[in-house]
């Protein structure tokens, strides 16, 4: 009797054990399971929201006499003022709120690796974009109509996880059946044939000026419903288009005006060599425009009230009021609805999109299916907009470490619902939300991350919703006081480096104009 | 059979035997695991299903245990004896069967199953002998307990200790000895109800000294399985931080392998290394002794030092800087006596400086200026290394040579990959170089190519410019090398950018087609 439940006992615990202490042992010889550290990163919104509920700073003691004050220092407030330095002018201010210049370009560092913080890339402008291409001529990037190669995405740019394997591109081609591959030859000729009639291009405010009442009508419906009313049906097709809207806009199918979804495909060429881009993503650019005219940014300058004295501007900061002739506003509408004081108020708000942005520091790279590591990695059904490499620009050929720069614009949820889901994310989830995102595509992942830094955007960019063109067309007329313009990519309604450039540089023009008279 | 147990010499020898068995099993069971994991990659699956076997196979020998009736001591003896020789032998066994044959993953389940199986049958007959000992509830107790801390014990062991100092294979073998010791131990413990016990002894020496047999010749049988990966007897393997070193050796034949691609025989080497740096180092070499000048010459890639032999045989060169990525190869390359003779000792030389850098990077970040540069990368197999091979890349390089110098690249070959060799060509030729395309039969390698390119006319050197002690080339062969047979003519190409790699997909095409 004893031995017999002595032999159960034993059959039973020694295998127990050895199964028990199998996962341990397992564990002993491959890396020890890591602790992820990270945390997230300021996002600026803290003096934002002081304004909000009502924070007023006392009256600032010194006054300072500028001619032309620009509202802000991301793309379009650095745009207008390379305008204006351009034309040899040195009296304006760049007032910027945060530490540093750049709004959505900003940049950071993990580890002596560059990454982005926002946007990444400048598609090659084509040769209407004159604007951009001059200012890719006063930086060097184009030089007797050549692109400074180490500037464009290096090979392979590229790539989509899909059926259990990375495939080069990001439009889904693999198993596709006959009639859905057609649907998607249909959708590109339609593209292509409205590129070829230069009905939409960047900047879009030209062209949507001088475009047809046939193509003005996409922005009384939502990408979706057009899809559907053009009978677009296949999932391939409509997850290609809903990740564009989603990339360029932070806007879903449901949520994109047809105008904006259908500019992001038929707005540039088709094949180019691009896109141009950095370590650091646009930040570059931003360095480059400070090389211009960093001397007159002034950083860690929230502007807090903007009035108006006699016939001049007032401008508040917290030690400064400034008084200028003229005024250029390069921050957002919202944001400046906090900050007008006794003039006319915006004549519309519009929706803002969301962001989630992650940078992941890896110490090892992840097995690969299919090919190799690109620039852009996209995974196909992931709500997420994938990764960047920032490490990909790199002239090594080997390299140990790597970042990777996650996307993700959450359009699940309303706007506002949204901003409160993100205001209550935690860290962990935030991290958790990433690598089990990652994990799709690389089930190793675990095994390679030891650090995810996180940002959340609130109000990272203005959302194209059906109506837009005549939204943003309004606030262009909008005239709060003489000597007023708005550069902000509000006034576009696509967030855009080149919208926002196109933007600043015309608000310059509009103001000298104004003063000229 | 009641009171509180009497601690002897023999219970105590009994339970470190416990100890013991169990620290050999799940030897067994983790170099198992960790082979089939070095072996055939995805660690999570080998580990899986090499555990899962075992545990299964366990489950069987405890069911097993119970038609085994009397004699339970002789049985024990036997079992020990049998795991110590099938265990010790596994990774052995699995090695050489991964290099000659097929039937890995068989053999591999096989013996875990086998070992599994001997293994499940040892604690429910060590459990029966020692129940007449004590109480069943300290049998249980004191089993287990020992049972758990050897496996403690060996699970440590094997990452800290065994894996790194020993190998899997000596790692196995050392075990099987512990094995066939508790066996010969348990014959001395038992000598009482133990029949036939000299044949037992016997059997015992012979399997260690089988296992001694094995321990001595271990690195042996490592290099033996790695033989069935080479054609040649290994005679180093190395794995450095970027790559996997092998050299082989059949009589004076040396070759070096990395990550498995042939980099050269010592048969024929000096064909390529005597035509990727004379024909453009000569005539300036000529050039500057007659005008009382000196060389300064850069080496990218080419960490066996070879290239830098050759260009070590012209008195006017100065200094030579020579450029590699791993460190362990360029100093294996100056110590290891085999392969220093080989490159003549050329990294002892007082001209010769070796950087171990990323190529691009330093090219980027030098301020120096060279006369002759010798490109002498791996072949562009993969977007990593197909940067070193783009426009970007040979204006970069166009900054660092001398006005009147040259510089001549590894192009991979002619005939073989025609299309790829074409568009390195025109790559430099976009990137503003003048380019002369010539190209040798190498036996090793079949036929290979080269560019020169400068930014000042080149002419072939003449007899008096070329060095003594040339094994190949002479400066009468040296026209002929210019001049491309109909099968590996130009062909219209495309040039090589970062953004595009185009080179890079045209050579995997055109490998692939005569790889298959």
């Amino acid at each position: 009797m004893v031995s017999r439940r002595a032999a159960i006992a034993a059959a039973v615990a020694v295998p127990a054990g050895v199964l028990l202490g199998a996962p341990a042992l397992v564990g002993l010889l491959r890396k020890a399971p890591r602790r992820v550290t990270g945390g997230f990163v300021d996002d600026g919104s803290a003096v934002g929201h002081a304004l909000r509920d009502g924070t007023r700073p006392a009256a600032p003691a010194r006054r300072e006499r500028v001619p032309i004050v620009i509202l802000g220092g991301g793309v379009s407030g650095l745009g207008a003022a390379w305008a204006l330095a351009r034309e040899g002018l040195r009296d304006f201010v760049v007032l910027e709120s945060a530490r540093e210049a750049g709004g959505n370009a900003r940049s950071g560092e993990m580890e002596g690796m560059r990454h982005p913080w926002g946007a990444h890339y400048l598609p090659v402008p084509d040769a209407r974009n004159t604007l951009v291409r001059e200012l890719c001529t006063d930086i060097g990037l184009l030089r007797d109509g050549v692109w400074d190669e180490r500037a464009l995405a290096f090979a392979p740019q590229e790539r989509l996880f899909q059926h259990g394997t990375w495939h080069e591109g990001i439009e889904p081609s693999f198993a596709l059946t006959r009639a859905e591959r057609d649907e998607l030859t249909r959708f590109d000729a339609t593209m292509a044939e409205w590129r070829a009639r230069d009905a939409f291009a960047v900047p879009s405010v030209e062209c949507a000026a001088r475009t047809a009442r046939e193509w003005r009508a996409l922005d009384r419906q939502t990408m979706g419903e057009w899809l559907t009313a053009q009978g677009y049906r296949t999932p391939a097709l409509r997850w290609l288009v809903d990740y564009g809207v989603r990339d360029d806009y932070g806007a879903s199918l449901e949520t994109a005006s047809a105008w904006a979804g259908v500019h992001y495909f038929a707005g540039r060429p088709a094949h180019d060599a691009g896109p141009l881009t950095w370590p650091e993503g646009n930040a570059w650019l931003i360095a480059r425009l400070l090389e211009r005219v960093g001397p007159r940014v002034r950083t860690n300058a929230p502007v807090w009230r903007v009035g108006r004295e006699g016939a001049r501007w007032t401008i508040d900061t917290a030690d400064i009021r400034y008084e200028a002739d003229a005024v250029i506003a390069a921050m957002p509408v919202h944001a400046l609805a906090r900050v007008l004081d006794g003039v006319s108020p915006a004549p519309v708000t519009l929706d803002r999109s969301p962001w989630l942005v992650a940078n992941v520091l890896l110490d090892r790279w992840p097995e690969e299916r299919g090919l190799p590591v690109a620039w852009d990695n996209v995974i196909y059904d992931s709500p997420s907009l994938g990764y960047v490499v920032a490490t990909h620009q790199s002239l090594r050929t080997e390299q140990a470490r790597s970042v990777w720069t996650w996307y993700h614009a959450p359009v699940e949820r309303d706007a506002a619902s949204a901003r409160r889901w993100l205001r209550d994310l935690s860290w962990g989830e935030a991290r958790d939300l990433v690598l089990n995102d990652l994990r799709r595509a690389h089930p190793d992942i675990d095994g390679c991350v030891a650090r995810v830094d996180v940002l959340r955007y609130g109000h990272a960019m203005p959302r194209p919703t059906p109506g837009f063109l005549d939204a943003t067309a309004a606030l262009r007329a909008w005239q709060p006081g003489p000597r007023f313009a708005l550069a902000h990519t509000d006034a576009s309604g696509l967030s855009l480096f080149e919208e926002a450039l196109e933007r600043g540089v015309s608000a310059a023009r509009q103001v000298r104009e104004a003063l000229r008279a | 059979m009641s009171g509180r147990p009497v601690v002897t010499p023999v219970t105590a020898a009994l339970f470190i035997t416990v100890l013991l068995i169990a620290a050999c099993g799940l030897v067994y069971e983790l170099v198992a695991g960790a082979l089939a994991s070095y072996l055939l990659g995805d660690s999570v699956t080998q580990f899986s299903t090499v555990i899962g076997t075992y545990l299964f196979a366990m489950g069987i020998g405890s069911w097993l245990s119970r038609y085994i009736g009397k004699g339970l001591i002789a049985r024990f003896v036997i079992i020990e004896l049998l795991v110590g020789v099938i265990g010790g032998f596994s990774s052995t066994i699995l090695f050489l069967a991964f290099s000659y044959t097929d039937a890995f993953r068989p053999l591999l389940y096989g013996l875990v199953l086998v070992i599994g199986i001997l293994v499940g049958l040892e604690i429910p007959l060590l459990m029966r002998i020692l129940r007449d000992r004590f109480d069943f509830k300290d049998v249980v107790a004191n089993v287990l307990t020992f049972d758990y801390v050897g496996a403690l014990g060996a699970s440590l062991l094997f990452p800290l200790v065994l894996v790194p100092r020993l190998g899997l294979v000596r790692s196995a073998l050392v075990f099987g000895v512990v094995n066939v010791l508790v066996a010969l131990w348990s014959t001395r413990l038992f000598r009482e109800s133990l029949p036939r016990r000299g044949w037992f002894i016997g059997v015992g020496i012979a399997a260690l000294a089988a296992l001694g047999v094995g321990l001595a010749g271990a690195s042996r049988i490592t290099a033996l399985a790695e033989e069935g990966l080479y054609a040649d007897p290994v005679i180093l393997a190395r794995d450095t931080k970027y790559q996997r070193v092998v050299v082989t050796s059949w009589k004076d034949d040396l070759r070096l392998h990395l990550n498995g691609h042939l980099q050269f025989s010592s048969r024929d080497e000096y064909r390529y290394h005597e035509t990727l740096v004379h024909p453009g180092l000569a005539p300036l070499a000529d050039a500057a002794r007659a005008a009382g000048r000196t060389l300064r010459v850069l080496v990218l890639g080419g960490g066996d030092g070879l290239a830098v032999r050759e260009v070590l045989r012209y008195p006017a060169v100065q200094s030579v800087t020579l450029v590699d990525l791993d460190a362990e190869v360029t100093s294996l390359f100056r110590s290891h006596p085999r392969l220093s003779t080989l490159n003549a000792h050329a990294f002892d030389d007082a001209r010769v400086r070796v950087i171990n850098a990323d190529a691009f990077v330093w090219l980027d970040g030098a301020a120096d200026r060279f006369d002759y540069v010798i490109v002498d990368f791996p072949d562009p197999s993969n977007f990593s290394v197909g940067k070193l091979y783009t426009t970007a890349f040979y204006r970069a390089l166009a900054r660092r040579v001398a006005e009147h110098g040259f510089v001549t690249v590894q192009a991979t070959s002619p005939l073989f990959a025609r299309s790829a060799y074409w568009t390195i060509v025109e790559t430099m030729r976009e990137a503003g170089w003048q380019v002369w395309p010539f190209h040798v039969y190498v036996p090793s390698f079949g036929e290979w190519g080269y560019v020169l390119a400068g930014h000042a006319p080149w002419t072939p050197p003449s007899e008096a410019a070329m060095p003594a002690g040339l094994r190949f080339l002479s400066a009468r062969a040296v026209p002929a090398l210019f001049d491309f047979p109909v099968d590996m003519g130009r062909v219209a190409a495309q040039a090589n950018h970062l953004n595009d790699q185009v080179l890079v997909r045209t050579y995997e095409q055109e490998w692939a087609r005569i790889n298959r």
